[in-house]
């Protein structure tokens, strides 16, 4: 009955389906098998930052809306400056638009982005090693976290609202449904930079450090996270600016959780094989 | 984005040319020289930067906006534009006077010529709110305005043709359109939605119960609202300029002295009658309240509440002296009039609380029917803004000469409306609950529209805000939402149409899309400039691309009320300042020509004055 808690539902229950499909095609019933014991271990070696994300995530909840406040007092204007740099280049990817095409970018730009960040933690955390998981997490962290100062610092709307005429707001025009869930998590100020393409290039960059783990994983990924920060410029949300922040922005958080964990090995130098089991690796 | 303002580049060259003159001068001694090159200024591009809301929040003005660029960049100027949201915008337009051009809509309908009051009287130039915002000043306006407003019906009339021609000439701003406010409503639920016009609250008054009696005996009669401003979710002061489009939702919280009826009359609300006199052609009324009226928490209205309403509007702050002492000439240094019901609260003079329930009006030099507009703006309750009287403060600091009558949220709001506050969720939702002590629940109700007499068919309004106002379309299409609270895109139409239960609703609003001019600064402050500037814009394209037609165009905001001289006639172009070029198509060759008459000069397709 209420629209918004349809979404919603469809949400989850699509993820939930991506997530089996991925346990049963990427991960595979080896590492299933000694998933048990890993997590407990990853889990205590990662619930701190676990705990940090949660934290950065609800603060970012919360000053959402003192955030566009403080953003309008302080915040750079910067919509007639990123038009300026790039011009209507969103608008000419648009011209390629079909009804096809928007259904697919739209469904990876919703299911396609939340299955993409969920489900890495998943895997990671019933991995042997246990430092992807504290990788991604602490990267995680610094997404948002400078997600968060840039939202304060720049006041920008995406090129669906400056240029309405050329640029279409093609996922919500086909499913204004959906608007209802993007209206709650984001404020169309915030746009610069683009948080889907940072966040799927960070599980991109981890997922290739790690590709040994999960040999499967890695071009899944790839298909995906390209597929969400196309989207992201296709559907009018973004402009290519914003993707390109969103790509440096991970790259950093990437290098730093990467210095980050490293130091964390030199005090902490146990060799995570000798104490957790192994898949075998025969396939 | 973040221009380098036009003086700092200029002082940096000026010191840079002083610095080298300089040593030129103190090896040379020319002097005279150097004060001789001084004298003359430089010249630099004209540039402007054009402010609106972004497509979520309107889906005309910023490509309106984007539209008046290009013919400016196409005529030299170096144009720009800049989202803002419409808080903000309202904010640095309305209050701190920070901005060049804008694009918007009126809030104030201007439906009678005293409307152009408070909007274009130079008396107003330093008050924030919908007063005067332009800074526009001009004697011939100022003279018209008063003559429009203590006149009889001829010379009214008069008056305010040559008002409507000086600023058709002069152009503090622009009136471009006036739009058809497009709205989808479903009949399944609630009936006798009327021609659409939904932006006064006695629209919704008038609705009339059509579902299920059965059905909804159990639970409360909602009527569903979907809106994409989400400003009535965070504040519901009817004096935050900033938070305020139509005043709807204020309206059914506040009630007022007296109604606008569908022909521009004024009549009686809470008040049962009154009766005017005059002296020394001052008119004077004497109005008399209806009886037990109480605020939403239970206190009594009384006259004293209606007067200490418009010594409120007057003076936020209370620092003045008691009104009937303070007329406006003697402005006080810390007065804070309110940002908005400007026009209408300086058509009074003094006013009195005969007893409890008579109210004597002494009115400004006016005709009684101009005069009579007082009684449409919202009565507040005494025992609730008396203490905020006070500067506001922020942590204990005070800030500015704003007071805390204008800074409130004033939530939740003690009104003596038809609805009552109930609950609401910042930046989501809003609702309102029937008041059910009010007066048009009597059954021995007199003098109110037969549509309204026994309140509203519906116990409760429920706002809830979405992003855009494609999302709103769609909850009404889908049996989700029963109204859009505020207009859609023409785009929607085909939507609505399809749809089986919703049905479309269309009416010619009254409040025009403008370009607004900040008239303090070069070169806006050159009428003559803004004179040409407008005939690069052309309106009627603006009505056929950016409004799909769903507008008409127009050269003076009082087009289409009886008060539009022939002389301003829209007959399929603009009768004054004509577009220079044809469909849309700006004749850059004329343009220039008609800047070079206006005494500008072009460098390399650039537009220059002197800064």
């Amino acid at each position: 009955m209420n629209p918004l808690l349809d979404v919603l539902v469809s949400v989850i229950a699509v993820v939930l389906v991506l997530h089996g499909l991925a346990l049963a095609g990427i991960v595979g019933r080896k590492h299933l098998a000694v998933a048990r014991v890993n997590v407990k271990r990853n889990v205590r070696k990662s619930w701190g930052v676990a705990l940090v994300l949660a934290f950065v995530l609800v603060l970012n909840k919360a000053v959402r809306d003192v955030g566009v406040e403080l953003s309008w007092l302080v915040g750079a204007r910067i919509t007639g400056g990123i038009y300026d740099l790039e011009g209507t280049f969103v608008a000419s990817v648009q011209s390629l638009a079909s009804v096809e095409l928007t259904w697919f970018f739209g469904a990876m730009y919703v299911y396609g982005y939340v299955f993409l960040l969920t489900f890495p933690l998943v895997a990671y955390a019933i991995e042997t090693d246990w430092r992807p998981l504290r990788e991604l997490l602490v990267a995680y962290v610094v997404n948002y976290g400078v997600g968060l100062v840039c939202y304060v610092a720049f006041v920008a709307y995406g090129p669906r609202n400056f240029m309405p005429e050329l640029v279409e707001s093609l996922l919500y025009v086909q499913w204004p449904d959906v608007q209802l869930l993007t209206s709650r998590v984001n404020r169309n100020t915030n746009v610069f930079p683009s948080l889907h393409a940072s966040l799927s290039v960070t599980v991109v960059l981890v997922a290739s450090r790690y590709r040994s783990t999960y040999p499967r994983w890695l071009p899944v990924v790839v298909v995906f996270a390209t597929s969400i920060a196309l989207a992201t410029v296709y559907l009018g949300i973004h402009w290519l600016t914003d993707v390109i922040a969103g790509v440096v922005l991970a790259y950093g958080a990437v290098a730093f959780a990467r210095r980050y964990v490293a130091r964390d090995d030199e005090f902490e130098p146990e060799s995570p094989e000798t104490t957790t089991p192994r898949p075998s690796d025969d396939d | 984005m973040v221009h380098p303002p036009a003086p700092s580049s200029w002082e940096r060259r000026e010191f840079l040319g002083v610095a080298a003159t300089a040593g030129v001068a103190a090896t040379g001694g020319c002097v005279r020289r150097v004060r001789s090159v001084m004298g003359w200024r430089s010249r630099s591009q004209v540039s402007l930067e054009i402010r609106a809301v972004p497509a979520d929040a309107d889906p005309f003005a910023f490509r309106i906006a984007r539209s008046l660029a290009d013919w400016f960049q196409r005529a030299g100027i170096d144009a720009t534009v800049e989202p803002v949201s419409e808080e903000q915008l309202l904010r640095k337009v309305l209050l701190d006077h920070d901005f060049e051009v804008f694009v918007g809509r009126l809030a104030p309908a201007v439906r009678d010529p005293d409307a152009l009051y408070s909007l274009l009287h130079s008396r107003y130039v330093d008050e924030s709110g919908w007063q005067n915002p332009f800074g526009y000043a001009n004697l011939t306006v100022d003279e018209d305005l008063e003559r429009q407003r203590r006149s009889s019906l001829t010379e009214r009339a008069i008056a305010a043709t040559s008002l409507q021609e000086t600023i058709a000439q002069t152009q503090p701003f622009t009136t471009l359109a006036f739009p058809e406010d497009v709205r989808a409503v479903r009949e399944t639920r609630f009936e006798n939605w009327r021609g659409g016009a939904l932006n006064t609250p006695r629209r919704f008054l008038e609705l009339a119960w059509a579902g299920d009696e059965y059905e909804t005996a159990a639970e409360r009669r909602t009527l569903r609202g979907v809106a994409t401003d989400e400003r009535p979710t965070e504040n519901l002061n009817p004096l935050s300029v900033e938070f305020r489009r139509s005043g709807v939702v204020t309206g059914l919280l506040y009630d007022a002295l007296g109604y606008v009826t569908d022909d521009g009359a004024v009549r009686p609300w809470l008040a049962t009658n009154w009766t005017f006199s005059s002296t020394q052609k001052r008119p004077r009324a004497i109005v008399s309240l209806r009886e037990n009226l109480s605020w939403h928490d239970g206190e009594p209205v009384t006259a004293s509440d209606v007067a200490f309403t418009f010594s409120l509007l007057e003076d936020t702050t209370g620092a003045s002296v008691e009104p009937d002492a303070g007329t406006e000439t003697e402005s006080e240094p810390n007065r804070v009039p309110a940002p908005r019901f400007r026009g209408r609260s300086s058509l009074v003079d003094t006013v009195r609380a005969r007893d409890p329930s008579t109210v004597v009006f002494e009115f400004t030099r006016s005709a009684p029917a101009v005069a009579a507009s007082a009684f449409t703006v919202p009565v507040l309750p005494e025992h609730v803004w008396a203490e905020r009287r006070t500067e506001a403060s922020i942590s204990g600091v005070e800030f500015g000469p704003a007071s805390e009558a204008i800074v409130t949220n004033n939530l939740p709001p003690v009104g003596s409306g038809p609805f009552a506050f109930e609950r609401n969720t910042p930046g989501e939702s809003l609702v309102l609950e029937r008041y059910d002590d009010h007066f048009l629940r009597r059954e021995d109700v007199t003098g109110v529209p037969d549509a309204v007499r026994g309140g509203p068919a519906f116990d409760r309004l429920a706002v809830q805000v979405v992003g855009s106002d494609g999302s709103a379309t769609e909850l009404v299409v889908d049996g989700d939402a029963d109204v859009t609270m505020t207009s859609v895109a023409p785009s929607s139409v085909p939507r609505i149409g399809r749809a089986d239960d919703a049905k479309l609703l269309v009416s010619r609003a009254a409040t025009p899309y403008v370009v607004g001019y900040n008239v303090r600064n070069p070169p806006l402050s050159n009428s003559r400039f803004r004179n040409t500037l407008v005939r690069l814009i052309d309106k009627a394209a603006i009505a056929d691309d950016v409004f799909d037609g769903y507008a008409t165009p127009a050269a003076s905001p009082l087009a289409g009320t009886r008060w539009l001289p022939t002389s301003l006639e829209w007959h399929g172009e603009n009768p004054v300042t004509a577009f220079l070029g044809s469909d849309g198509e700006l004749d850059v060759e004329r343009a220039r020509e008609a800047f070079r008459d206006a005494g500008f000069t072009y460098d390399d397709g650039a537009l220059l004055h002197n800064d």
